[in-house]
């Protein structure tokens, strides 16, 4: 098969290369070994409070959840959804650079499940509810690191409640061309 | 021979004051000279005229202007001293067409937190030793979105890097881990700088 038909290419793009301009001013070799560990060190040293960041974007998923709760069937579900959608994510992002890798899962399992949803019905604000409860508990109990057994247990719990909402609520296959 | 990052300029915008102050001090760890900051994209844009930094770390959520819209004016806005800086957009998101969108602002690469100073530093050392050719089409300009060749042939490459970086393996097996290598090498120009459709993302 040949590209375009045989037929003349109309809107080309134009192709740039642009001068590095960087590698001229940083040279070669990379860095070190130990300036990487240096830098990881200075990363895993840092002493911010997770705690206030982590009750604004528990505030925010908390508004969203207001927002589904209120929602009536003329409002937009996916303004609704990225509401408790976009906190969750600054959770996800944050909690794992302050100390927190197990507040990290959990928003990652919330994320999974809020990008996929259908519409922000009745059980799924329930199970939004339910991971809004555990990350706060983690973040208040001060349980930094991946909360050993006890933290797979909350995240195995968690994914099971989301599986048990796609197995009541299957999604509709997509039509041909939609994003999935 | 290592990088001599103190010779470069970086601007990060960031609307978080924690993860805003983290990342200048990895940067600064690294040896970076010169690290501005911006707590949104209004102001990091109004930074990026002032000082045309070699390099742009943003974060994608920010209000009043976000990560992706700052992508979007640096690389259109007739105002910007450098339509072909580098950008690392740094986001929670990894999910496929998350990183679809960043990437058609015109986002040279996608940087998932949390991440570790390894990370950070492979972004950098990729955009340094793998740049993009830049597109300007009817509907886009920034920073190819096609990068890995494509083939057929699915055999054993035995002689991929004859012609790149032939001298850095004799190297490497003398040394003992001083340096650590960019996580690529870099690509034949002859493939970067062709319109075939050989290549893709």
């Amino acid at each position: 098969m040949t590209d375009h038909y045989n037929q003349t290419p109309r809107r080309n793009a134009e192709f740039i290369k642009p001068p590095n301009l960087l590698k001229a001013k940083v040279g070669s070799g990379g860095l070190s070994e130990e300036i990487l560990d240096k830098a990881q060190q200075f990363l895993e040293n840092n002493t911010v409070d997770f705690l206030p960041l982590a009750e604004m974007y528990l505030d925010g998923v908390t508004k969203g959840i207001e927002l589904a709760k209120d929602a009536g069937p003329a409002d937009d579900a996916e303004y609704t959804i990225a509401t408790m959608l976009y906190p969750a994510m600054q959770l996800k992002a944050n909690g794992g650079m302050f100390h927190y890798p197990l507040v990290t899962d959990i928003a990652d399992r919330l994320i999974q499940f809020l990008e996929v949803i259908e519409a922000p019905d009745i059980e799924a604000v329930e199970i939004v509810l339910a991971f809004h409860t555990t990350i706060r508990a983690v973040v208040h109990g001060r349980i930094t690191g991946d909360g050993g057994k006890h933290g797979k247990e909350l995240l195995a719990a968690l994914n099971d409640a989301c599986i048990r909402y796609f197995e009541k609520h299957p999604s509709t296959p997509l039509e041909m061309g939609e994003e999935g | 021979m290592a990088y001599e990052f103190q010779n470069i300029s970086i601007l990060v915008v960031e609307d978080n004051q924690p993860m805003l102050t983290l990342a200048k001090g990895l940067l600064q760890s690294f040896g970076v000279g010169t690290v501005f900051t911006a707590k949104d994209g209004e102001e990091g844009f109004r930074i990026f005229c002032r000082e045309n930094p070699d390099m742009v770390i943003a974060d994608w959520m920010m209000k009043p202007m976000d990560g992706i819209s700052l992508t979007r004016r640096i690389r259109n806005d007739p105002s910007s001293p450098n339509q072909f800086v580098p950008v690392i957009l740094m986001t929670g998101f990894s999910e496929r067409r998350r990183v679809i969108q960043a990437r058609d602002s015109g986002v040279t690469e996608f940087l998932v937190k949390p991440f570790n100073a390894r990370d950070l530093y492979r972004r950098i050392a990729q955009i340094i030793e793998r740049p993009r050719q830049f597109v300007r089409s009817e509907d886009f300009f920034g920073p190819d979105r096609r990068r890995k060749p494509k083939t057929e042939y699915t055999g054993p490459e035995r002689r991929a890097n004859r012609e790149e970086g032939g001298e850095e393996r004799r190297g490497a097996a003398k040394a003992t881990k001083p340096f650590v290598p960019p996580s690529a090498a870099p690509l034949p120009p002859d493939i970067r700088s062709t319109d075939s459709g050989k290549t893709e993302e």
